[in-house]
């Protein structure tokens, strides 16, 4: 019976593998589905905590979304982690690759006490204030935690790693095989055969429809690939080292299954012959295999499965068995991960990330010229502490805009989400970045609100314009404005130079994307403009303003 | 690849005279014959023949249209033959609605598919490289690939470089070399079917302004100045048709828009690809001679710029 059990856990965790890639392949632009495509980033709890205690709120979705793990998890202990994650399915499928043959489990690091330290010095970090500053700024923004969730949440890290690292490497991969298809069918001999050429037709017309415009690339795949790599390859010290040491998701889980009814008990047919103990692949079972640790046990049935004697079952109810619910901290472990903690939201503040957000009234300073966020994206501060770092936007941005941001917003920002135009530039009908975002760290909008969401503004360098400096029949940019916020200044010989109007201009980046001044375009778009800390009303507001009122107004309203 | 090779492979793979040989071969007969013109005078006999035609087809449905101006040049038939590979080149360059008039009409395009598959093509293609993005978009908005494809054509944004090979324009004069795509030199046929808007760079977007979407690298064009590059290519690429849709034009904001929009309710075809732009500026009120790539197109013997020398047929 618990050999069909096992195999259920098998098939379980590979269809919600499945369901997670279909998901990630799901996150497109024109939208394939309703179902919301970060369904896995939003029904983890710990990333919903995160967002509500960093950001000091109740997020309804995030709580609905939530709750059946956590009620999955009030029943079954950790039967997610066991069942369902993906991360755990993957370093399942991976261990045959590091494995050691012949080790013994007893050689395993007696370490999973760390995962509850990771998670302790993370909640250090979501508790903390973000930032000090001056009763003007204070006025303009909640006090806000600073989350360092996303360095170890298990699903976050996941998809990070599929869109960093998986995206480009399959649309290279389908590109290559496009292109070669491509080639085949003008060569002559297919030319000459009529039904070679249309047996490649569907071929080609399949491969387009799953092929990206042109090659997809990341900065900071590498960085993510070998964090992904080494989480999976740790399984050569231990079976899913990282779920029994490290995850806080499997900590917050445990901790949540101290009260679970469903128990493992083992019955006196036992003849101590550690089996089981040697098929526990997160080590809960002690070296009596009558004891074992419940918030350790990921419910993967394995144990009964092996049993000789069959004398493990599963029991319900208030009947005592070998489990020991206890997490037993180390007071002084339990010091050292706050201090983590503390470390983990200061060390940040002595990059140059510490100026990013001085908000007066109206104008954001000393931040970086090119820390263009997303359409709907929250203040600065709110944003940062919210981003998980999923990579979800990035994923499906039809352009490609999107990048991790590097240097651009201080330590605290890296990973974060960043339009960069000349790889790509919002498009104007798509606001699919918000609509994939699991924590609203990018707010939903509409595509009618992204004439009056400014992201930043675009400025010509007239010593390099094609117009202005060399005198040359070229406004790509004015004709590619989605907006029309560029507009054509003839000077005496007929020749149209490019003038942005910057309270009409969102910074949306088309310009700088289509300008053929190379390798930096021209017209290159700077977050001056940003005005995320207004409300969408103020916005609006001025962008009918704008309209109604000429060109050549200041981006610094109010100064 | 040089434009010798593109142009071996596609006589290879057909063993007649090619749509580019012919082209070639025509093209210098006319040349020939202006030359003649020139000395002979006025009102010669082979001026008057070879004197373009341009047909405009107005108060009837889109469809309709195309298929009356095609009729009046003598019917689809004269261009595409049994067996024969089609390009069509329309404009689907924005991610624009129908009704904004910045792309072709869809059901013109489809129109013309119908009469090439009707006059018994094998293969038509219907492709265009879009300045917006992301092509899926932009095919979804303009419309164009449903009516297309249920037509019997192959809607493909050529976005990617394979679609392109490296042709040396010999007669050219800024535009030395380019990456065209490749089914330009294998089509035996070559339709434009551009829709007229104004521009801000180039004034009027027609024509031989559609072609520019024939090629990988447009930002060469600016850089090497743009009314020279489409000059040179239509000289070096002359379609073999034009049906210019003007059932709805684009009279300000072009060429992208939104913009102002009117209902002329026309079609223009013709073979002379600056003969149909001449008399298609009209239809905003300017004279082509003002505008500075259908001037330099006609210098470089590409077609006839003059409307008292072009024929003009209406349907």
């Amino acid at each position: 019976m618990y050999k069909r059990l096992r195999a259920a856990r098998r098939v379980s965790q590979l269809l919600f593998l499945a369901a997670f890639v279909l998901l990630f392949a799901l996150a497109t632009f024109p939208p394939k589905t309703r179902i919301p495509v970060d369904l896995f980033l939003r029904a983890d709890p710990l990333i919903a905590m995160s967002a509500m205690v960093s950001l000091r709120k109740l997020i309804f979705p995030l709580v609905w979304y939530a709750l059946p793990v956590v009620v999955l998890s009030l029943f079954l202990g950790r039967a997610f982690c066991g069942w369902i994650c993906p991360m755990g399915t993957t370093i399942d499928l991976c261990e045959r690759l590091f494995r050691i043959r012949g080790r013994r489990p007893s050689q395993a690091p007696p370490w999973s006490r760390a995962k509850f330290y990771v998670l302790i010095a993370l909640v250090v970090t979501m508790l903390l204030p973000a930032a000090h500053r001056s009763a003007k700024e204070w006025a303009l923004t909640d006090t806000v935690g600073v989350s360092a969730v996303y360095l170890m949440d298990p699903i976050a890290l996941l998809t990070r790693t599929f869109t960093l690292v998986g995206l480009p490497v399959s649309q290279w991969g389908m590109g290559m095989t496009r292109d070669v298809v491509t080639e085949w069918s003008y060569a002559t001999f297919v030319g000459d055969h009529p039904l070679l050429d249309r047996a490649l037709a569907p071929i080609q017309t399949g491969l387009s429809m799953v092929t990206r415009d042109s090659a997809v690339y990341f900065r900071l795949g590498l960085l993510s690939f070998v964090v992904f790599g080494g989480v999976v390859a740790l399984g050569r010290y231990a079976r899913r080292f990282w779920c029994r040491n490290l995850c806080p998701l499997g900590a917050l889980l445990g901790v949540l299954g101290k009260v679970s009814p469903v128990k493992l008990a083992v019955s006196e047919k036992c003849t101590r012959c550690m089996r089981c103990v040697n098929e526990c692949k997160v080590g809960a079972i002690s070296e009596d295999p009558h004891e074992y640790s419940g918030p350790e046990c990921i419910a993967c049935y394995s144990c009964a499965a092996v049993c000789p004697e069959k004398a493990i079952s599963v029991t319900t109810g208030s009947r005592d068995t070998g489990r020991d619910g206890q997490v037993r901290l180390d007071r002084r472990r339990l010091l050292e991960a706050v201090g983590v903690g503390l470390m983990a939201a200061a060390l940040p503040k002595v990059g140059w990330g510490a100026r990013r957000s001085q908000a007066t009234l109206k104008v954001l300073k000393a931040r970086s010229a090119h820390l263009i966020r997303p359409p709907g994206s929250l203040g600065e501060d709110q944003f940062v502490t919210a981003c998980v770092r999923c990579g979800e936007c990035m994923k499906v941005c039809p352009t490609n805009a999107l990048q991790p941001a590097f240097g651009e917003g201080g330590l605290e920002s890296l990973g974060t989400p960043i339009l960069v135009p000349r790889i790509g530039y919002c498009a104007q009908s798509c606001t699919q970045c918000g609509r994939v975002c699991p924590t609203g760290a990018i707010e939903v909008c509409s595509p009618e609100e992204k004439t009056h969401v400014y992201l930043g503004t675009a400025s010509v360098d007239r010593s390099r314009c094609l117009a202005w400096a060399f005198g040359n029949t070229c406004v790509v940019c004015q004709e590619s404005c989605p907006y029309q916020a560029i507009h054509a200044d003839v000077d005496d010989s007929g020749v149209p130079r490019p003038v942005v109007d910057d309270w009409i201009c969102v910074g949306c980046g088309m310009c700088e994307h289509v300008c053929p001044v190379e390798p930096d375009g021209a017209i290159r778009v700077y977050s001056t403009g940003d005005r995320r800390h207004w409300t969408r009303d103020e916005q609006r507001e001025l962008r009918e303003q704008a309209e109604q009122e000429s060109t050549g107004a200041s981006p610094y309203p109010g100064l | 690849m040089d434009q010798g090779s593109l142009h071996g492979k596609a006589s290879m793979s057909r063993g007649s005279m090619t749509r580019r040989d012919f082209m070639q071969w025509a093209l210098g007969a006319g040349l020939a014959v202006s030359g003649l013109s020139e000395l002979s005078g006025k009102g010669s006999a082979a001026e008057a023949a070879a004197q373009p035609t341009v047909v405009v087809a107005s108060a009837k449905k889109p469809a309709e249209l195309v298929r009356a101006a095609v009729d009046a040049l003598g019917g689809m038939g004269k261009f595409v033959k049994r067996g024969q590979r089609v390009l069509i080149k329309p404009n689907i360059g924005w991610a624009r609605k129908p009704e904004h008039a910045a792309t072709t009409n869809p059901e013109v395009v489809a129109e013309v598919v119908r009469l090439c598959k009707a006059a018994g093509a094998r293969e038509i293609k219907v492709m265009d490289h879009a300045v917006d993005g992301p092509d899926s978009l932009v095919l979804k908005m303009s419309g164009i690939k449903g009516p297309a494809e249920k037509a019997g054509a192959r809607v493909i944004m050529a976005s990617s470089a394979g679609l392109y090979e490296r042709v040396s324009l010999r007669r050219a004069k800024a535009l030395k070399s380019a990456d065209v795509l490749r089914d330009l030199g294998r089509a035996d046929v070559f339709i434009n079917v551009p829709i007229a808007k104004v521009h801000n760079a180039t004034a009027l977007t027609l024509g031989c302004k559609n072609l520019m979407g024939a090629v990988l690298d447009r930002g060469a064009w600016h850089q090497s100045g743009l009314d020279q590059c489409i000059a040179d290519f239509v000289t070096e690429f002359p379609p073999d048709l034009v049906i210019l849709d003007a059932v709805r034009i684009l009279l300000t904001n072009g060429p992208k828009g939104p913009g102002r929009t009117e209902d002329k309710r026309l079609v223009v075809a013709g073979t002379d690809p600056v003969a149909v732009d001449a008399y298609s500026a009209s239809l905003f009120g300017r004279s082509a001679e003002k505008i500075g790539h259908l001037k330099l197109a006609h210098a470089m013997g590409a077609g006839e710029i003059d409307l008292s020398r072009i024929r003009v047929k209406n349907v």
